[in-house]
């Protein structure tokens, strides 16, 4: 039987009717059509489906939407203003931090959520916290490089 | 692919919790974090009738001292353990253990409760938990016990908890002055990694540079469950702490350590593993107990 949530995604308030079953990955993609947020290993390995819980970031295909109603999910659509890309973002397009792409919301994500904590986080640090974030393209060098840019440069 | 169909609940308080355990029939499962339950949903090993959620009962969600004892609610995450500014400053070793669980993502949502009850051999807060003398509150509409958690695992995904149970708490004396534990996990790679071999050990002294009173040793993903090295924990009692006696320690806990050959390990390299790693903790345990 369907349930009525709702959840913030993106700023934006929405009232949906999902199934007990469906992960907020599914919601993210099936139901509300943003793409950005990728399903990788659906088992919580990969961090491809990464994205802000209340803040935080979690593997969105380890949770059912239900329990995210009332809460507050910020998906790598979110993260674009009127005046342009989010920082992060344009570091990794300047850094060459994306090859195929398919990490690349996630990593961003995560990232965000660290620097929003630490404005001034450090390459250990960085690296600490997309532990749970796998790209198999770059070997992670050009990643942090464009993390400690958006760190250093971000007022 | 989608999980298999389940009805839901969302119980506001324990109460509600433990009655739906007990009065919905057929399969029910209580669902914390969701790290492991989706995931074995997922792959069809589990596909219950009733899912009732504990993550909106706040008596669930906190995390503090009570007098002498350090409460934590089975369904803090992982995370909130690893950040708590109490557990950092006395229970180091359950911060060195929460840290090294899964991924920042997966303790983001991964609760301290979940941990135990799925009674995996190498999972990461067990060990710590016990070396601190930790248990756990088992909780149904009948009654309350509280079960010591070197009682709690019976063999690997199986605890004492009976189907209508919910742990609801975990409980932790705080630790007598000079006294220090550390957890150390050996795996490949330091994220997203399941244990080797991991120890974790408590030592109190009588006074900084004193004897040793009391020890623990707990030894995970070398036995069916983890396992108090009781032998290597005699050896230490009465002694002045030294780094032979630690070697002794560590030799005694290998031979006490019962492990199994498979992909991650030999047999032979985890126990040569337990003894460097039992020396490890007893180590930095003492360091931390002469502050």
């Amino acid at each position: 039987m369907k349930k009525t949530i709702h959840i913030t995604f993106n700023h934006k308030p929405f009232e949906l009717a999902v199934e007990p079953n469906q992960t907020l990955l599914e919601v993210i993609r099936e139901k509300l059509g943003l793409t950005g947020t990728k399903a990788g290993c659906l088992v919580g390995d990969c961090g491809a489906c990464t994205v802000l819980l209340d803040e935080k970031p979690v593997n969105s295909c380890l949770v059912l939407a239900v329990q995210a109603d009332g809460k507050q999910v910020t998906t790598i659509e979110g993260l674009e203003t009127p005046q342009g890309l989010h920082p992060l973002q344009t570091a990794f397009v300047d850094k060459g931090a994306i090859q195929c792409g398919y990490c690349t919301p996630g990593m961003i994500l995560t990232a965000k959520s660290l620097l929003d904590r630490n404005p001034r986080a450090d390459e250990p640090g960085i690296r600490k916290a997309i532990s749970g974030n796998l790209c198999r393209c770059t070997g992670y060098q050009k990643i942090v490089e464009a993390i400690l840019f958006a760190s250093r440069t971000t007022p | 692919m989608l999980l298999p169909r389940f009805k839901y609940y969302e119980p506001a308080d324990l109460a509600e919790a433990c009655r739906m355990m007990a009065e919905l029939g057929g399969t029910v499962r209580p669902l914390a974090g969701g790290t492991d339950l989706i995931i074995n949903m997922r792959r069809r090993t589990v596909a219950p009738e009733h899912v009732v959620s504990l993550g909106r009962i706040k008596e669930l969600c906190s995390m503090g001292l009570s007098g002498r004892t350090f409460e934590i609610g089975a369904c803090c995450t992982v995370a909130s353990l690893a950040e708590s500014s109490e557990i950092a400053s006395e229970f180091h070793a359950l911060c060195e253990g929460a840290l090294c669980l899964g991924s920042p993502l997966v303790r983001n949502l991964a609760t301290v409760g979940g941990n135990l009850v799925t009674a995996r051999p190498a999972a990461d807060l067990p060990p710590p938990l016990m070396a601190y003398g930790g248990s756990v509150t088992l909780q149904s509409s009948q009654e309350q016990r509280l079960v010591p958690l070197e009682q709690f695992f019976l063999e690997p995904g199986r605890t004492v908890m009976k189907p209508a149970e919910i742990l609801t708490r975990i409980v932790v004396e705080t630790p007598p002055a000079f006294s220090g534990a550390s957890y150390i996990k050996l795996g490949t790679r330091r994220a997203l990694e399941i244990s080797i071999v991991s120890v974790g050990s408590f030592l109190a002294l009588e006074s900084p540079g004193g004897r040793i009173l009391s020890a623990r040793i707990v030894l995970g993903a070398v036995a069916p469950v983890p396992i108090r090295a009781r032998d290597a924990e005699k050896t230490l009692i009465g002694e002045i702490p030294s780094r032979s006696l630690f070697v002794k320690a560590g030799e005694t806990a290998a031979q006490e350590s019962k492990p199994i050959d498979d992909h991650r390990g030999t047999a032979e390299y985890r126990r040569a593993m337990v003894s460097v790693l039992t020396q490890k903790t007893l180590q930095a345990a003492l360091e931390r107990a002469k502050l």
